[in-house]
């Protein structure tokens, strides 16, 4: 079964309000191991055995964000846990929140451990405020049973910003400044939040470790590709009779997700990853979903044989040049250049010359781009022209005007 | 102790052997022998940015291009400044910036003097072909100290930093999104601020006509005219 439950075990069986609940399914178990058997050496050492990588889009391994910033000097650390959650299609950390918060707190609590934290934040989207309290009545729960002795769990609320999820531009924000991309390097892991080492994870990567320590990296390290390990929580929504959360051993066919679980049919496309994703063809639907492959924060959209790519590439590219910060001269002013041309397109007005305007800007905005915003916003439109270049020119040739939703 | 001084990276520009000390950015490498990167937002006595991209280089073993300006050097780092990728995307970003402006340039102020047009005269950039919408804002004068045309603006956040590093008065900041990203003063309101002053460090770093002087009837234009040569 390629279905697996490992970061949402305990979701829809615990109660989210009740702590009791929780401890009863080996809750902060992995914690007590880790204050009272482990160095934070040796639980950095046990996460990069893991093999696990970041969540949030990157994949960046896990354990190497952690030694740096516990290395780099300074008594002044962070952790921050990202659950801005803004890309397109995405609702996972938003299930996962709802159902299992205490798992996430467990994380947070064994990161601090390791990175030589002392305070820690919660940066949660804006749309997400009703889980605020949720959140807050978790955090105490555990903080008086007494888990949270070596760092102070806080909340911050995005303001509704999807430029706010990228990390640096997410530090700028816990600041109190407008969130805007910053240059690298210097890293987080030395420089991050108020010039202090900081280590940014997503919601999902954090739901991984409790089970790593309790079950141990070899365990971990057997599910999933040589160099995609464990499982990936994905959202899956669009042309699919059963949408939702699912969770899946990376490495799993995309067909198994978006064919035999969420019953799509008559399939066109997939956008994986959101916004900024790789668009995979009916033909591609095998591909296995891994960092190696095709993944991005998980989320997948399916479109069937009644969407138009053109006019969804013009959609995506629209929504990211809407969220651009605006600071990176590639950023602001290609994604815009992109949204007019993918206009035309939409409105049978593209020609030749266009498609070579939209291959120029492809290959400048991902080499020249501040943030990976701007450095992944040419995906749909590179994967379409790849794989999907007759529907340009066939506007091309019949002047074809596309419905724009 | 001398060691602070000592050349100790060595590393590779354009094929040649360069070298240069700790805590040094690939540009002031590059200057410091010779090789000249196109940079916007840059200013040496203010902090980086790394907002307008003009600089990038090429880094062996990086996959997308570095800003010189705000890159740190590496001992072994081989660096290419004026490969085809770098200067056709340096090229793409100028002509973005040209598409977006407003394009006055015969009737400008600083026409003669704008280091926009310089750049993409040097690159070659021709009449931009990206039909992108033109940034136009109303032209603000209530100040007597600056007067600010915002639609000449190419982002580049000098004027932000001038005056928040060198007048340490912070009267600019950004606002607004995507394309619509401005530097404004308050919540945008136009320049008219008790504590801006006549000091017009902003317009002296502003690279476009953006900032200027405001003019008072009959004073003469400075510089020479703009002559357009065939
Ligand atoms: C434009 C943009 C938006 C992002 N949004 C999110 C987000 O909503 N949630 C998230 O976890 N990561 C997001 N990321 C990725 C983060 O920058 C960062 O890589 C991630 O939080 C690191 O956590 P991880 O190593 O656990 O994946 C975004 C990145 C970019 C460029
Ligand atoms: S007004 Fe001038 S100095 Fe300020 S950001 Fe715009 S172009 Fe740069
Ligand atoms: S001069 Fe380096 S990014 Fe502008």
């Amino acid at each position: 079964m390629p279905q697996k439950r490992v970061v949402l075990k305990n979701c829809g069986i615990i109660d989210p309000r009740q702590i009791a609940t929780y401890l009863q399914q080996d809750g902060f178990k992995a914690w007590q191991k880790v204050s009272t058997e482990m160095t934070p050496e040796q639980v950095i050492e046990e996460v990069k055995t893991s093999g696990l990588r970041g969540r949030g889009g990157a994949g960046f391994p896990c354990w190497l964000k952690w030694d740096l910033a516990r290395k780099s000097p300074g008594i002044e650390k962070y952790v921050i846990c990202n659950a801005d959650e803004g890309e397109m299609g995405t609702f996972k950390d938003k299930y996962i929140l709802g159902n299992d918060p205490f798992s996430l707190i467990e994380g947070i609590a064994i990161a601090a451990y390791a990175v030589g934290a002392r305070q820690s934040f919660i940066y949660l989207r804006a749309e997400y405020h009703y889980l605020l309290d949720l959140l807050q009545q978790a955090i105490k729960q555990v903080e008086a049973k007494g888990f949270l002795k070596h760092v102070k769990i806080d909340i911050r609320l995005g303001a509704g910003a999807y430029v706010c999820g990228e990390e640096s531009a997410l530090m700028d924000s816990i600041e109190g400044k407008r969130g805007e991309a910053r240059y690298r390097p210097p890293f987080p892991t030395t420089e991050g939040l108020w010039q202090k080492p900081t280590t940014i994870n997503n919601v999902e990567t954090l739901m991984n470790i409790p089970q790593i320590i309790l079950n141990g990296a070899s365990w971990f390290n057997q599910i999933g590709t040589e160099r995609s390990k464990g499982t990936k929580v994905f959202s899956v929504s669009g042309d699919v009779a059963k949408p939702g959360v699912y969770e899946l051993v990376l490495g799993t066919p995309l067909r198994e997700l978006v064919v035999d679980l969420a019953a799509g049919e008559k399939i066109k496309a997939v956008q994986v990853g959101g916004s900024a994703g790789r668009i995979v063809p009916y033909d591609k639907i095998d591909t296995p979903l891994s960092f190696e492959t095709v993944l991005g924060s998980g989320a997948v959209i399916v479109l069937n044989e009644s969407r138009d790519i053109v006019n969804a590439v013009y959609k995506s590219l629209e929504f990211l040049a809407e969220e651009s910060c605006g600071k990176c001269a590639p950023c602001r002013e290609g994604t815009k250049a992109i949204v007019g041309i993918m206009e035309k397109f939409s409105k049978g007005e593209g020609s030749e010359r266009d498609i070579k305007l939209l291959e120029q800007l492809s290959s400048a905005l991902p080499l020249s781009s501040l943030c990976g915003l701007g450095q992944a916003a040419p995906f749909p439109v590179m994967d379409s022209l790849q794989y999907f270049k007759d529907s340009y020119q066939s506007r091309i040739k019949e002047k074809k005007v596309g419905v724009v939703k | 102790m001398m060691w602070m001084d000592v050349e100790n990276i060595t590393l590779t520009i354009n094929d040649s052997s360069v070298s240069g000390r700790e805590g040094m950015t690939i540009l002031e490498v590059a200057k410091e022998n010779g090789i000249d990167i196109p940079t916007l937002c840059y200013i040496p006595e203010l902090s980086p940015t790394g907002a307008c991209r003009i600089c990038v280089v090429e880094v062996e073993g990086s996959r997308a291009l570095v800003a010189a300006c705000h890159t740190p050097i590496a001992q072994g780092m081989v660096i290419r400044t004026h490969s085809p990728k770098v200067l056709e995307t340096r090229k793409t970003i100028v002509e973005l910036l040209m598409a977006s402006h407003c394009g006055f340039c015969m009737i400008c102020e600083k026409a003669n003097i704008c280091d926009l047009r310089k750049i993409a005269a040097d690159l070659e950039v021709g009449l931009p072909r990206f039909e992108t919408e033109k940034r136009f804002y109303q032209i603000e004068d209530v100040s007597p100290y600056v007067q600010r045309d915002m639609s000449k603006c190419v982002l580049c956040w000098k004027c932000i930093r001038a005056c928040r590093e060198i007048a340490k008065k912070n009267v600019y900041g950004t606002a607004y999104r995507g394309f619509d990203a401005k530097v404004v003063v308050d919540c945008d309101q136009p320049l008219n601020k008790e504590v801006c002053r006549d000091c017009g460090i902003c317009i002296n770093y502003c690279p476009t006509g953006a900032l200027t002087r405001p003019k008072k009837l009959g004073e003469e234009k400075k510089g020479k005219p703009l002559v357009i040569s065939s």
